[in-house]
């Protein structure tokens, strides 16, 4: 049927029922808005086609997912060749890293019993920056963040295993790459579930966040460059982490205070989240997980507890965070040396002043608000209970 | 206590309803309906055999459906002989199935029990008979009447159209079909009436001297005509009629002749396999069925021929995207609106489809004008049969979806007048008077 004579079928409707007018004009007026808004979308889409940017951009997008796939191959031990017998994938282990400031990292592979994971001899603390612990699988491939803004990636097999329960010194730990004339290595971060995140969320020690699009990771791996993400000369970088749309960031200082806010309200240029004193930084910043609590340990092995439903979201830039250590205790000189976002069932490994590394259950050290530890606590590292997504778990092999 | 209640097993919506000698009580059997004590007689059954019914059943079908992933699978079916002149052999069968189906959508439930050639659906691995649906369906409902309840149903009156089927056999065999459903769903005790004898039953409750009335039960599959006598101690059935016009059928027709041009009827020729797609639009049964891989196939390579590619994509949309339940409903929604409105617009919008068309009660009129005569036709001679002439007639009463429609409510009132003519409640008269009979 014609349009034509559909409109004259409408009229006869008006003809018989002249008050129906009115419904037939709105319901055209309605329509008419539909398509106006329709057609505009259609001409800046097809502007977009004849100016080429859509295909630049589509160019992007495929180029991107490229990386992507390149980058969940590696995650789970795959090529060419294994990609079509995904269930015989190479296994992965828990590994504990630890490394320092100067950019040397062991690797341990962790085993679900164990409590004592070693002890390493000599200088503890390096240009200023205790060392730290990072629990990943084997498979998992590293981003090593120095304090200028450079990057470079490693795979955590690159770094030859230690053995555990002995003493290690310095010498024996791997360099992966060392940092140039003035730098130090800020962090070592997990890097393979990119292809599932959205932001790559930056850090700083005086409490400035960067946040990122993943889509343009592949440039700043191949330029070995993301910047330092901090304002001020006196800031360096201090973390970087994988986040999604509607994932909610916390940091968490040395002089105790929390400040939490929702990664996609940041801007997309380096901003404060939390107004800190002269001699406050921040000590632990991680993404909340789901069923999950704060646990954070102080310097002398207190240990604070929280649930993160008591940690506000802070709606202005400008926030001064929640103190979770009361002002007679900061007086007193507590101080927090990490924090930690946990589930019930995971694990803790504390390293103390003496360079002894040790593993706490999470239920152990909230019933008895302590941990033990031969000298003061210098830095801590999660260990999960159900190991890496997918599904990796300490100490056993999995596929 | 043997407790026993009306059931109203309609096309398009059921009821349960109590009486206690003074008053019916309607269960809010759905009360997830905006009406709970109206219940769609939708059925739907998943992979591992979870039933649900209602408004429930809908909105399980669209979290588990609507525009989810297809797997299918080559499984075989069957096997053919074939037999020469000189020669035999056999031939296996293969179907595609879509192994990540999770459930089937099923209604229209009572007009499974009146087709002759509708012999059952096969539901994943088990074969389904009208019966078997009817049961599944009858179980639930009592389930639930049940729990509104707090105590054990015992026995049961079923309405029934005054004709399942014109021709007598298949219409005793509907009956049979259905008593051995209740049964099996556990009612102890079934016995029928008649839908419109029931909506007179109930109507009866609100005269105080006897009339002669005519009953107008106009649902979603059938058109039931009782001529009665009703009030005081002379309640007396003169003549009874029907005919299998109804709802459904004006949801099939506005499909016929206005929606199918939009999948690309009139644009497309020269295909037939494409041209039996579209075809088939207009039946609910058939839709389902047409979600194979070599469909998809035929339907992409038209659409990359550039052979009516908007058009072709929504039909493979409606096809592939589970959208069917959704169209169906919004034909259903802008027939119901035209009871009221002059005009209104049947939309549906999805990725790639932009479905939209501005339906006038002028051109609903037009499109179902062929039913007004066939619906007066048996009107004048179910009350020829009565003895009775319009002008005896005290009251029209007028019970079901379809009887709200403006054309046949016209018809009555040219025929009886429109001062006879009244409304009653247009979804649970019948299952009032179904319990009133139960109870009586």
């Amino acid at each position: 049927m014609s349009f034509t004579n559909r409109i004259d079928e409408w009229m006869k409707e008006v003809e018989e029922r002249p008050e129906s007018a009115i419904t037939i004009v709105r319901l055209v007026l309605k329509r008419l808005r539909e398509l106006t808004q329709s057609s505009e979308e259609l001409l800046a889409e097809n502007i977009a086609l004849e100016n080429g940017s859509r295909v630049e951009e589509y160019q992007k997008r495929i180029a991107h997912l490229e990386y992507q796939l390149d980058m969940l191959k590696q995650r789970f031990g795959m090529d060419s060749s294994t990609m079509a017998d995904l269930p015989q994938s190479e296994s992965s282990l828990l590994n504990l890293l630890v490394y320092n400031a100067q950019g040397r990292i062991f690797r341990v592979e962790l085993d679900s019993d164990a409590k004592q994971i070693g002890h390493i001899s000599g200088d503890m603390i390096t240009d200023k920056e205790p060392p730290r612990l990072l629990t990943v699988s084997s498979n998992e491939k590293l981003l090593l963040l120095f304090t200028s803004g450079r990057v470079e990636t490693y795979d955590a097999l690159d770094i030859p295993t230690i053995q555990p329960g002995s003493t290690w010194t310095w010498d024996q730990a791997a360099l992966l790459n060392e940092p140039h004339a003035g730098e130090l290595l800020a962090c070592v971060v997990p890097f393979s579930h990119l292809p599932l995140s959205d932001f790559v969320l930056q850090i700083s020690r005086r409490g400035f966040a960067k946040k990122t699009l993943t889509s343009i990771s592949e440039s700043i791996i191949n330029n070995h460059f993301i910047g330092k993400g901090t304002m001020d000369k006196s800031d360096q970088p201090f973390d970087l982490t994988l986040a999604r749309k509607n994932d909610r960031a916390l940091l968490v200082t040395y002089e105790g205070k929390v400040t939490a806010f929702d990664v996609e309200k940041l801007t997309y240029s380096t901003e404060e989240r939390i107004k800190l004193s002269a001699m406050d930084y921040v000590i632990g910043s991680f993404i909340q997980p789901a069923d999950a609590s704060l646990l954070c340990v102080t310097q002398t092995g207190k240990v604070i507890h929280r649930e993160f439903e008591n940690i506000e979201t802070a709606r202005s830039s400008a926030s001064k965070g929640q103190m979770l250590i009361s002002n007679a205790r900061l007086d007193q000189g507590v101080r927090f040396m990490g924090a930690v976002a946990v589930r019930e069932k995971d694990r803790v490994a504390i390293l103390d002043a003496a360079g002894k590394i040790n593993i706490h259950d999470i239920e152990t050290m909230t019933g008895s608000g302590v941990v033990e530890a031969e000298g003061l606590i210098l830095s801590i590292g999660l260990i999960p209970s159900m190991g890496f997504a997918p599904t990796a778990q300490p100490g056993k092999r999995a596929s | 206590m043997n407790l026993k209640v009306g059931i109203d097993f309609g096309t398009s919506n059921s009821g349960v309803a109590v009486y206690d000698g003074q008053h019916v009580r309607l269960l809010p059997v759905d009360p997830k309906n905006v009406l709970p004590e109206v219940i769609k007689t939708v059925l739907y059954i998943t992979r591992e055999y979870r039933c649900y019914l209602g408004q429930e059943a809908v909105e399980a079908y669209y979290s588990d459906n609507v525009n989810r992933q297809r797997r299918f699978v080559k499984q075989w079916a069957g096997e053919i002989d074939y037999h020469g002149a000189d020669m035999h052999y056999v031939r296996d069968i293969f179907v595609y199935v879509d192994e990540l189906k999770p459930g089937r959508l099923l209604q229209y439930l009572k007009t499974a029990l009146r087709k002759e050639s509708y012999l059952g659906t096969k539901i994943f691995e088990k074969f389904y008979t009208p019966g078997d649906l009817a049961k599944t369906y009858l179980t639930l409902l009592k389930q639930r009447a049940e729990n509104v309840l707090g105590e054990t149903i015992h026995a049961a009156t079923l309405g029934r159209p005054v004709k399942f089927s014109e021709s007598p056999e298949q219409d005793k065999k509907a009956e049979e079909t259905l008593r051995l459903a209740a049964q099996e769903a556990g009612f102890k005790e079934v016995d029928f009436e008649l839908e419109p004898i029931a909506a007179a039953l109930y109507y009866e409750q609100s005269i105080s001297k006897p009339q002669n009335v005519v009953i107008f039960d106009f649902g979603g599959g059938t058109l039931d005509i009782a001529v009665m006598r009703l009030g005081g101690n002379s309640r007396k059935v003169y003549a009874s009629g029907g005919v299998d016009i109804a709802g459904s059928d004006f949801d099939r027709t506005i499909i016929e002749k206005r929606m199918l041009p939009h999948f690309g009827y009139g644009q497309v020729k020269h295909h037939p396999e494409i041209m039996e797609m579209i075809h088939a639009v207009p039946d609910w049964m058939a839709l389902p069925e047409l979600g194979t891989p070599i469909n998809k196939n035929i339907l992409e390579k038209a659409i990359q021929s550039r052979i009516a590619p908007a058009r072709l994509k929504a039909l493979e949309k409606l096809i592939y995207n589970d959208l069917a339940f959704t169209f169906y409903n919004r034909v259903e929604a802008a027939k119901i609106a035209l009871s009221k409105e002059g005009a209104t617009v049947i939309s549906l919008e999805d990725k790639n489809i932009a479905l939209w068309d501005l339906y006038t009660r002028h051109q609903f009129e037009t499109d179902i004008q062929h039913y007004l005569a066939d619906v007066e036709k048996v009107l004048l001679n179910t009350l020829a049969k009565s003895g009775l002439e319009p002008g005896h007639i005290d009251a029209v009463v007028k019970t079901g979806g379809s009887s709200n429609i403006p054309l046949f409510t016209e018809m009555l009132a040219r025929i009886f007048g429109a001062d006879k003519v009244k409304q009653s409640s247009a979804f649970s008269s019948v299952v009032a008077g179904l319990a009133i009979k139960a109870g009586g």
